[in-house]
């Protein structure tokens, strides 16, 4: 049964989301989901291009308000 | 004409909050990520800039880099410059365009950094810092030492950045996710896109070159520059003296103007309040960096993007440190620090 995640990182400063979301789905098992909410601009694009390199798909992607983000990353 | 360093400043800031051209996250993600993406991002306005300045120099219209080399001053600062920018979250530029995006730790970190600029320039560790930079080595830029033109680095330093970008562009394309769009048209480029690393670096540089006849019509014969800018600018605030107030600082101010009109018009202007971590590591990276930019000659972009277009060694042995600099902190303070975000399983029914 896939489980399903969520990392807060509101507060944090880049690159702190991304290393933190690399470490929270090192955890998971494939299929489980992490869901990443962040509030640091830079992330819009390190999340992203980290989930592709690695080939994890993102089955959300969306703004929670100004400038407050959340993103949902699928362990492949 | 003063007010071009103000119209630049702020096409600068809106560039790099848009592009988020940060020259820390450039350096940091070489250990972090081992990634050289934003670094040849960082090289390409390098090489812009370069030839920008070789023409100019050719044509009269800006002088040579003429300064002996302040060799342990210059080593020593940038070392310290590398490893504050961590703590910081952002260098000098990136410290700026933040404040505008509403991170009150950068404005913790900028404040420190223009009083702690300003003290080193001109407040009680002035002496120290005028000692330091007195201790020289007779070499200027690299092309004297060669005795060649200019033009045989400028070609040198395109081939190699032509080779990187080369290298980057011909790896198969990633598909990113992006956020669903709100916009359209010009609205769309300017407040929402993702503009990538080279067009940004590619603006970026041509900004740069501008700079140089802009600022040197005012008698400030400089490119861009924040370190002494941001010291002027709190000289000027606490002296009421207003013959600091040159085209220099209008170009900070405007950072920050055209940043928050970024942020502002893409949604990403927000009041952030950090913990007491950041905060406290904000402070002292800011101190950092105006001691090591102002025992260094410069910061990241006074140096390691400018200095380093006219060849000089200042700019790339600061470039060389500063990046030292950053792996020392970050291999410290990102790769062994502790996690703080907090893992909670989501409810069953979220997201469906």
């Amino acid at each position: 049964m896939p489980t399903k995640t969520v990392l807060e990182t509101d507060g944090q400063v880049c690159p702190f989301p991304l290393v933190e979301a690399k470490e929270a789905i090192a955890a998971l098992e494939a299929g489980d989901e992490l869901v990443i909410n962040f509030d640091c601009t830079q992330a819009t694009e390190s999340i992203p291009r980290w989930a592709a390199e690695n080939g994890y798909p993102v089955t959300e992607f969306d703004r929670r308000g100004d400038a407050s983000w959340t993103i949902t990353v699928q362990k492949a | 004409m003063l007010l071009t360093g103000l119209l630049l400043g702020a096409a600068l800031g809106f560039a790099m909050q848009r592009g988020r051209f940060c020259v820390t996250g450039a350096f940091r993600d070489v250990f972090v990520a081992r990634s050289t993406r934003w670094l040849t991002a960082f090289l390409v306005v390098i090489a812009i800039q370069a030839v920008g300045i070789a023409a100019m120099q050719g044509m009269g219209v800006i002088g040579a880099a003429d300064k002996p080399l302040a060799l342990p001053a210059t080593v020593i600062g940038a070392l310290i410059f590398g490893f504050a920018i961590v703590l910081a979250g952002g260098c000098a530029t990136g410290t700026y365009y933040r404040s505008g995006e509403g991170l009150v730790g950068s404005w913790f970190a900028l404040i420190f950094y223009a009083l702690s600029a300003a003290v080193m320039k001109y407040g009680v560790l002035g002496d120290f810092t005028t000692w330091a930079r007195g201790i020289t080595v007779p070499a200027t830029t690299i092309h004297e030492t060669l005795g060649v033109s200019s033009w045989f680095l400028v070609a040198a330093l395109g081939a190699a950045v032509l080779y990187l970008v080369h290298h980057h562009l011909s790896r198969p394309a990633l598909k990113l996710a992006s956020l669903p769009p709100r916009r359209t048209g010009l609205a769309h480029v300017f407040f929402e896109k993702t503009w990538g690393a080279l067009p940004t670096a590619v603006v970026i540089g041509v900004i740069a070159i501008l700079a140089w006849p802009l600022s040197t019509a005012t008698g400030r014969e400089a490119g861009l520059g924040i370190t002494t800018p941001s010291a002027n600018t709190v000289a000027f605030l606490v002296t009421g003296d207003v013959e600091l107030v040159d085209w220099g600082v209008l170009l900070v101010v405007g950072i920050l103007l055209g940043s928050f009109a970024a942020a502002k018009g893409s949604g990403e202007f927000r009041i952030r309040v950090p913990d007491a971590t950041t905060t406290v590591r904000s402070i002292v990276g800011g101190v950092g960096m105006g001691v090591g930019a102002a025992l260094a000659g410069g910061c990241t972009i006074g140096n390691a993007m400018v200095a380093t277009a006219q060849f000089s060694y200042q700019g790339w042995l600061s470039f060389g440190f500063m990046l030292l600099g950053t792996g020392i902190a970050t291999k410290i303070f990102v790769l062994r620090g502790p996690r703080t975000a907090t893992r909670t399983p989501a409810p069953a029914t979220a997201g469906v």
